[in-house]
C-alpha cells in the first residue's frame, strides 16, 4: 500500500484584523490597524494510503476546511510538509490537480445559468480527458447517480440534490488518483444523502478512488469511511477505525423492554435501568461481554414480556462520549 | 420618530466601518472638484466673464456643484430598492410597523449626514483654502439655497426611488442606474451650469425636475435670481416633488400588492 | 498553449451563452450605458458651443480624446474590470478557491470567463465619434501614422487593463478593496482632458501614480500634433511602451497578490 498524502507536523496561522466596538470604534478603526493571530491548524500529522476512505470530523472553527485547501494547493502551511502523490501541492499546484478531484458542499463549480453538459464539457477540455474515455466515464458516472434526466437543464433549475450529484460526477470524470469532499452531504435530503454516500463507497471500492471527507454528518462517516481523523481547536485528536473508536469507548447499547402490564420495579446486574414508563423500560448495556440473552435471562418468564428492541451506540454517542472523556482516552493511533 | 432616529444613526455607523471607502470617496471628489476647477479656468483664460457670470463665480459653483450637491450617493438607494423588491425582501418591511419608504428616507438622511460632514466638508475647506470660494450672494439668498439644497436631496431621493421600483418590473437596476446617471450629467446642472446651455433649450431644462438638482439651488446661491424667481422656482419644484412623491407611492402599492398577490 | 486554445474560446462561448440567458436585461445596460456616454459627450460639446476651445483644443480634437479614452477603456475594462472587481466578493465568499484547483491558470479563467461583451454599447459610441473626430483633425495619414494610432490603441487598451488588474488582485491581500476602483474612475473622469489644463500635482499623478494619461491624452496630443505636457517629444514612444510595461507589472503583482492569499489564508 502506498502512501498517497503525507502530512507531517503541519501548522496554519492566521492574522484577523481586530474590530473595536461603538462609534468611538469605528472612528479609531479609521486610522489605526492592529491584528490578532489564530491558529487554525495546528501540528496536525498522518498518513492516507492508496484506496483508503478517511473522513475528517471536527466542530466548525477546528480547520477541517483548512487541511484540505492545503492539501489541494490552496493554502501554504505556515510550518510542517504536506505530500501528495509525492508533490508539494502548493508548488505543483496545476500538476496536482489534474490528479485531483474536490468537491466544496457549498461553492459550486457548475455555472449558474447554463445545462449541467456545459460544464461537463468544460471540465473536458481543462483537464485535456480523451473523448473515449471522457463518454464512458460520463456514460457510467452519470447512470449511478442518474444524472440522466437533467443532464441538458440548467443549474439553475435543479434542486440543491441533483447539483451535488452533478458536482461529484464531474469531479470524477477525469479519473482523479484521490477525490476530496467538503461537506458534500450538507443541506441534501435523505434520500439524495443515501445515494451520494452509497455512490462514494462504491467509487472507492470499484475504482479504487482515495477519498477525503469532511463533514458533519456522522453517517457519512458510517456508510463511506472506515476510517477516521478527529480535530478539535485546531489539534488532531483522534485517528483511527470507527469501529475500534466504539470498541474502545464501549458506548452502551440501549435495550427497551415492553411488558404486558408494569411488573412493577425491576432491578438487574446484567443492564442498568435508564428510564421507567411503568410497562416500557429502557436499560442500557454497558458492558461488551453483557449479550441480549443474559439479560433476557436474568429477567425470566413470569413478568409477561412482549417485546424487546435493542439499539446499536448511536454513531452520535459515539462522538460526543468521545469528545467529553477525551483525555481518559488512548492516544491517537 | 424615535425609530427613525435610530435608524439614520446606524446608517452612519455603518459608513465609519468601511475606513477605506471614507478615504477613497473623500480623495476622488476633491479630485473632481479640482478638476472642474481646472477646467473653468482654461476655458476662461482670456475671458472676463462670460454670459454675465466671473471666474470666482464658476468657481464657487464647481465647489458646490461636487460637494454638496452630489455628495448623497443616490446609485445605493436604486440597487438597495430594486434588490429588495424583486427579491422579496422588502415583504419583511410589509410586516412590520413602520413605513418602509419613511423608514428608507430616514436612513437615507443618515447617508448624507455621514457624506456632508465626511466627505463634502473637508473638501470645502481644501478647496476654498485654495482657490477661494464666495459666499451666498445675500442673507435672502443664503437662507432659500439651504431650502433649495434640501428640496435636492428630497427629489434626488424621489427620482432613485422611482428608478429602484421601476426595476422590479423592469428586472434590471443597472440600465435604470445608467440612464438616470445620463440624464442627470446633462441636464440637472450640476458640472454645467444651465445658462451655459443654447438659448433655445435652456428655458425648457430649467423647468424640467433635473434641474432642481443643481442648476436651481447653485443659480440662488449665487445670486443669479431675482427675489421672486427664487419664490417660483421653489414652488414650482415642490410640485414636482409633490407629483414625484405620488408617483413613488402608486408604483410602491402596486409593487406591494404584487408581491402579496404573487408572493415575491 | 495548446490547452489555451481549446480552452479559452469555449469559455468565452459559454460566458456570451449565459449572458444571453438574460437577452432583455443584458441589451437594455448595453442600451442605458450608450445613452449614458453620450450625455457625457453631448455635455462636452453644450460647453465648447459656449467657449470654443478648452486648453487650446477645439470641439474636434476633444472629440477624438473623449472617444479614444472611452475606447481603449472599453477595450482594457471588458478583459478585466468587472472579472478583477469580484475577486474581493470571491474572496469573501470562498468561491476562488474553486479556480485554483484546476490545473488551469485561475487569471485566464476568470478574465475569460466573463469577458465582457457588455461594453460593445461603448464601443460602438466611442469607434463612432473617433471616425467622425480623425476625418477633422487634420492628421496627415500615412502608413506610419495609422500604424501608430493602431499601436497606441492596443497600448492604451493594455494600461487600461494593467491598471484595473493591479487594483482588482489587491483584494488578495487586503480583501475590503473596492474603495480604489472610486479613485481610479476619480482619476479616469481627469483623463478625459487635457492634461495641460491642471495643476502640476494632477499631470504627475495621471502619468505615474495612476497613469492613465498614456491612454488618452499622451498618444492623441503625439498624434495630432500638440505639445504634451510634461513629457514634451518622449510622449510619443512612451505611450506605446507604456501598455506593455504596465502589463508586466500587473502579472508581477498577480504573482505576488496571489502568493499573499495562500500564505495569509482566505
Amino acid at each position: 500500500m502506498t502512501t498517497v498524502i503525507a502530512a507531517r507536523g503541519v501548522t496554519k496561522r492566521f492574522r484577523q484584523p481586530k474590530r473595536f466596538p461603538g462609534l468611538v470604534g469605528s472612528l479609531r478603526s479609521l486610522v489605526t490597524r492592529q491584528y490578532t493571530e489564530m491558529t487554525a491548524v495546528n501540528d496536525v500529522s498522518f498518513d492516507i494510503a492508496t484506496a483508503e476512505a478517511v473522513g475528517y470530523l471536527g466542530p466548525n472553527g477546528a480547520g477541517k476546511s483548512t487541511m484540505i485547501k492545503m492539501m489541494t494547493g490552496i493554502l501554504v502551511p505556515s510550518t510542517g510538509t504536506v505530500q501528495v502523490l509525492g508533490r508539494t501541492p502548493h508548488l505543483q499546484r496545476q500538476d496536482n490537480a489534474r490528479d485531483i478531484g474536490v468537491v466544496f458542499g457549498q461553492r459550486s463549480q457548475l455555472w449558474w445559468d447554463l445545462p449541467v453538459q456545459d460544464s461537463f464539457e468544460l471540465h473536458r477540455r481543462i483537464y485535456d480527458i480523451a473523448d473515449a474515455r471522457y463518454a464512458e466515464n460520463l456514460k457510467h458516472l452519470s447512470a449511478l447517480l442518474d444524472l440522466g434526466p437533467f443532464l441538458d437543464r440548467a443549474v439553475r433549475q435543479l434542486s440543491l440534490g441533483q447539483r451535488m450529484r452533478a458536482e461529484i460526477v464531474m469531479a470524477l470524470l477525469h479519473d482523479p488518483k484521490i477525490l476530496f469532499l467538503d461537506e458534500p452531504t450538507i443541506g441534501l435530503d435523505v434520500v439524495a444523502k443515501d445515494a451520494v454516500r452509497r455512490f462514494l463507497a462504491e467509487v472507492n471500492r470499484e475504482r479504487g478512488v482515495t477519498i477525503i471527507l469532511t463533514t458533519h454528518d456522522l453517517q457519512d462517516i458510517e456508510q463511506i469511511c472506515p476510517r477516521l481523523i478527529m480535530v478539535d481547536h485546531a489539534r488532531l485528536i483522534f485517528d483511527g477505525e470507527l469501529r475500534k473508536l466504539r470498541a474502545t469507548l464501549g458506548s452502551s447499547r440501549r435495550l427497551t423492554l415492553e411488558f404486558a402490564s408494569d411488573p412493577g420495579v425491576l432491578e438487574l446486574t446484567t443492564a442498568r435501568l435508564v428510564a421507567d414508563e411503568g410497562p416500557i423500560k429502557h436499560f442500557a448495556l454497558e458492558r461488551e461481554e453483557v449479550s441480549l440473552i443474559d439479560v433476557l435471562s436474568e429477567v425470566g418468564n413470569g413478568r409477561g414480556l412482549k417485546d424487546i428492541k435493542l439499539d446499536e451506540p448511536n454513531i452520535e454517542e459515539v462522538i460526543r462520549s468521545f469528545y467529553q472523556g477525551r483525555n481518559a482516552l488512548a492516544q491517537p493511533a | 420618530m424615535s425609530k427613525y432616529l435610530a435608524f439614520a444613526q446606524s446608517a452612519l455607523q455603518t459608513q465609519l466601518a468601511y475606513r477605506g471607502q471614507v478615504w477613497a470617496a473623500w480623495f476622488g471628489r476633491l479630485i473632481q472638484v479640482f478638476a472642474w476647477i481646472a477646467i473653468w479656468m482654461a476655458v476662461y483664460k482670456d475671458a472676463g466673464s462670460v454670459n454675465g457670470v466671473t471666474l470666482p463665480e464658476m468657481i464657487t459653483y464647481a465647489v458646490i456643484g461636487s460637494t454638496l450637491i452630489t455628495a448623497w450617493d443616490w446609485r445605493k438607494l436604486i440597487y438597495t430598492l430594486g434588490n429588495s423588491v424583486t427579491s422579496g425582501d422588502v415583504a419583511i418591511y410589509l410586516l412590520k410597523p413602520l413605513r418602509f419608504p419613511l423608514y428608507l428616507f430616514a436612513t437615507e438622511c443618515g447617508n448624507l449626514t455621514y457624506r456632508i460632514a465626511a466627505i463634502a466638508v473637508p473638501v470645502i475647506i481644501v478647496a476654498t483654502l485654495t482657490y477661494g470660494v464666495l459666499p451666498p450672494a445675500s442673507l435672502f439668498h443664503g437662507l432659500m439655497f439651504l431650502a433649495f439644497f434640501a428640496l435636492s436631496f428630497v427629489l434626488m431621493f424621489l427620482m432613485a426611488a422611482l428608478c429602484g421600483l421601476l426595476a422590479f418590473w423592469l428586472m434590471t437596476a443597472f440600465s435604470l442606474e445608467w440612464t438616470l446617471q445620463g440624464i442627470l450629467s446633462l441636464l440637472s446642472g450640476s458640472a454645467i451650469p444651465l445658462w451655459f446651455f443654447p438659448d433655445a433649450a435652456q428655458g425648457l431644462i430649467k423647468l424640467l425636475p433635473s434641474a432642481w438638482i443643481g442648476y436651481h439651488p447653485i443659480a440662488v446661491y449665487l445670486g443669479k435670481t431675482t427675489v421672486s424667481e427664487t419664490w417660483f422656482y421653489f414652488t414650482l419644484g415642490l410640485g414636482w416633488a409633490g407629483l414625484m412623491a405620488g408617483g413613488v407611492a402608486l408604483l410602491w402599492r402596486a409593487a406591494a400588492t404584487r408581491i402579496t398577490v404573487q408572493g415575491g | 498553449m495548446q490547452q489555451a486554445f481549446r480552452v479559452i474560446p469555449f469559455l468565452v462561448h459559454l460566458y456570451v451563452k449565459s449572458r444571453m440567458e438574460y437577452r432583455s436585461a443584458f441589451l437594455l445596460a448595453i442600451g442605458a450605458q450608450f445613452f449614458s456616454y453620450a450625455c457625457g459627450f453631448t455635455s462636452l460639446w453644450v460647453m465648447l458651443l459656449r467657449f470654443d476651445t478648452l486648453g487650446g483644443w477645439s470641439w474636434p480634437q476633444l472629440a477624438l480624446l473623449f472617444s479614444f479614452q472611452l475606447l481603449t477603456y472599453s477595450l482594457g475594462a471588458a478583459t478585466s474590470f468587472v472579472q478583477l472587481r469580484d475577486i474581493e466578493e470571491k474572496v469573501r465568499l470562498g468561491t476562488f478557491d474553486t479556480l485554483l484547483v484546476k490545473p488551469f491558470s485561475p487569471w485566464a479563467y476568470l478574465v475569460f470567463s466573463g469577458l465582457n461583451i457588455g461594453y460593445a454599447g461603448h464601443i460602438a459610441l466611442a469607434a463612432g465619434l473617433m471616425a467622425w473626430a480623425l476625418t477633422q483633425v487634420g492628421v496627415d495619414w500615412n502608413f506610419g501614422t495609422v500604424a501608430y494610432l493602431v499601436a497606441a490603441t492596443i497600448s492604451a487598451a493594455m494600461v487600461n487593463a494593467a491598471i484595473i488588474t493591479m487594483i482588482g488582485a489587491t483584494a488578495f491581500i487586503v480583501v475590503q478593496s473596492s474603495h480604489l476602483y472610486t479613485i481610479f474612475f476619480g482619476v479616469w473622469e481627469l483623463s478625459r482632458y487635457p492634461l495641460n489644463i491642471f495643476p502640476a500635482v494632477l499631470q504627475w499623478t495621471l502619468l505615474t501614480i495612476v497613469p492613465l494619461g498614456f491612454a488618452s491624452y499622451v498618444p492623441m496630443a503625439y498624434l495630432i500634433g500638440k505639445d504634451i505636457a510634461v513629457l514634451g517629444s518622449w510622449g510619443g514612444p512612451l505611450s506605446l511602451l507604456a501598455g506593455p510595461v504596465l502589463v508586466l507589472l500587473a502579472m508581477a503583482h498577480w504573482r505576488f497578490a496571489i502568493s499573499k492569499y495562500q500564505g495569509a489564508g482566505g
